[in-house]
């Protein structure tokens, strides 16, 4: 009985010791602390969302201004260290803190500039103490010790170097947002950056690993062929067919500004035809290709391509289609067929007639 | 509301390009510290100091200039420049030339860096660093002696540093030669 009892003193003591260090923790020890601080900080924080208007956004600064200043004041209580530098933990925390305030937008809290200016900033924090003598009743800006001056140096500098990474990051996080169709390829020969995350058309069948601007541009492209080519007289078609190339590039033109406006790929694909003839007088084969002129891993770089069969037909009075032997040149006209996918080719594309 | 979405997992992670950078400074810097031990007799520490100074700085310096330079990049080098990082080649031949000169930009460039931040540096350790600004006037006395071994130690300034980023830009020619797959 008394070893129950025993234990129950040990347990309640164990939840005292809890409530006491979370007391301690919480309970300003006088006025003049860092939890007053933080405290007036999610005042401000509750006031503000009370308030409207300018007085929102002013009591909504004053309460970052506390937050900073109390973090700062609590982590430069007891100092803990960043490994291998003389740079103090809170020094990031208060580092994070000024980046977002001053990066930061009210719909947006975190920006890329917070983050790539954090450690240069938290650098610059934990040099600012050096630069501050005196004593507890008065402070005065002061040089630092050359010893000093080598470590604050040697830390800001490096952290601008790390700040400089975290931008690279940011460059081509933009070039791949920019350039969709460079996530399909594979960056195994790079020796520069390393692929964490399997784009997810992995996952599907291969042949679906294919740039989908690309296949944009062909089928808005094929639309338009179609339009101007069916039940055009079949004489016209063919004089089409002899100008196809500056044709089917001024169409190509048109339909990628007009898909592809929001990326800077745009200036990468080129769309043009190749013709062939299928038989003579029973039509063509009319080939065309996007063709992608932007980075790549495989060397003669790709391109897609649909292929069409233009053929002539003839149109009767009567009935709406007789075979072309029978009936006169002048009534015949033109239908054409295309692939209804794009094929992905990965190789220099075909020589132009 | 805390904007995450604009930062969303990372599909690439430029760690080769850290790596590397880290390689870079861990071969320059031991390099240039023992050519400015030697040939300007500061002391080992202080030479250690300056030499990774000049480096950090320099390649920051260096950063800022690519970003600022790679927005307005006409399309076909910034294709070149992203072909080079992520796949490891050039599309046209013509770039090779171009890479040259690149190279031999960025070669005068870091000199002239690294000469004025050894400059910078060598004030930044003065023990007295306010007074040096109050006397600076005031000597005129000695001024045509001063200048003249003052024009003696900048002229070796010159040609160490100059010595220093040779050395240690052969030794990064020499990573980059043995790296290439």
């Amino acid at each position: 009985m008394q070893t129950l009892f025993k234990e129950i003193f040990v347990f309640f003591g164990f939840f005292l010791g809890i409530f006491e260090g979370v007391r301690k923790l919480l309970l300003p020890p006088k006025a003049y602390s860092w939890q007053t601080l933080i405290y007036l900080s999610v005042f401000s924080w509750v006031l503000s969302f009370l308030a409207v208007g300018y007085v929102k956004n002013l009591i909504a600064f004053s309460g970052w201004l506390f937050l900073i200043a109390g973090t700062a004041w609590y982590t430069t209580d007891d100092p803990l260290r960043v490994p291998g530098t003389f740079m103090p933990v809170g020094a990031l925390i208060t580092g994070f803190l000024v980046s977002v305030f001053a990066f930061g937008h009210p719909e947006d809290v975190i920006t890329p500039r917070t983050i790539i200016l954090w450690p240069t900033i938290s650098a610059i924090i934990t040099a600012i103490p050096e630069f501050i003598g005196g004593d507890d009743t008065t402070t005065t800006a002061k040089i630092p010790e050359p010893q000093v001056r080598e470590k604050i140096i040697i830390l800001v500098s490096s952290c601008i170097l790390i700040s400089c990474w975290i931008q690279f990051y940011f460059v081509m996080n933009n070039w791949l947002t920019q350039y969709p169709s460079l996530m399909i390829d594979n960056f195994q020969r790079s020796t520069f950056v390393v692929r964490v995350a399997e784009p997810e058309t992995k996952t599907q069948a291969p042949e679906q690993n294919i740039p989908k601007n690309g296949v944009t541009i062909l089928d808005a492209v094929q639309k338009k062929v179609e339009q101007e080519l069916n039940k055009t007289s079949w004489s016209e078609v063919e004089r089409w067919l002899l100008e196809a190339t500056t044709e089917v590039k001024k169409i190509g033109n048109k339909v990628i500004n007009q898909k592809l406006g929001e990326y800077e790929e745009r200036k990468l694909w080129r769309v043009e035809p190749r013709i062939a003839n299928i038989k003579s007088g029973y039509g063509y084969k009319l080939d065309l290709l996007s063709i992608w002129t932007g980075p790549s891993s495989h060397h003669q770089g790709y391109y897609l391509q649909k292929s069409c069969r233009v053929e002539p037909i003839a149109v009767s009075r009567r009935s709406s289609r007789v075979a072309v032997s029978e009936s006169d040149p002048k009534n015949t006209v033109a239908e054409i067929e295309c692939d209804r996918l794009s094929k992905f080719i990965t190789d220099a594309p075909p020589p132009q007639q | 509301m805390l904007g995450l979405e604009n930062i969303t997992i990372p599909i690439i992670l430029p760690l080769g390009v850290m790596l590397l950078q880290v390689l870079f400074l861990l071969a320059a810097i031991p390099i240039e510290a023992l050519v400015l031990h030697k040939m300007l007799k500061f002391d080992k520490k202080t030479s250690t100091f300056y030499a990774i100074s000049i480096n950090l700085i320099s390649s920051s310096i260096g950063w800022i200039l690519f970003f600022s330079v790679e927005p307005i990049l006409p399309i076909n080098l910034k294709a070149e420049l992203i072909s080079y990082i992520f796949f490891h080649n050039f599309k046209s031949q013509q770039t090779q030339a171009l890479l040259i000169l690149t190279a031999f930009i960025i070669f005068f460039l870091t000199f002239l860096m690294k000469f004025f931040l050894l400059r910078f540096s060598v004030i930044s350790l003065k023990e007295n660093l306010a007074e040096i600004y109050q006397q600076k006037f005031e000597k005129n006395r000695l001024k045509w002696e001063r200048t003249s071994i003052y024009r003696l130690q900048n002229t070796n300034l010159v040609t160490s540093v100059l010595i220093a980023n040779s050395l240690s830009y052969s030794a990064i020619s020499l990573i980059i030669l043995l790296s290439r797959k």
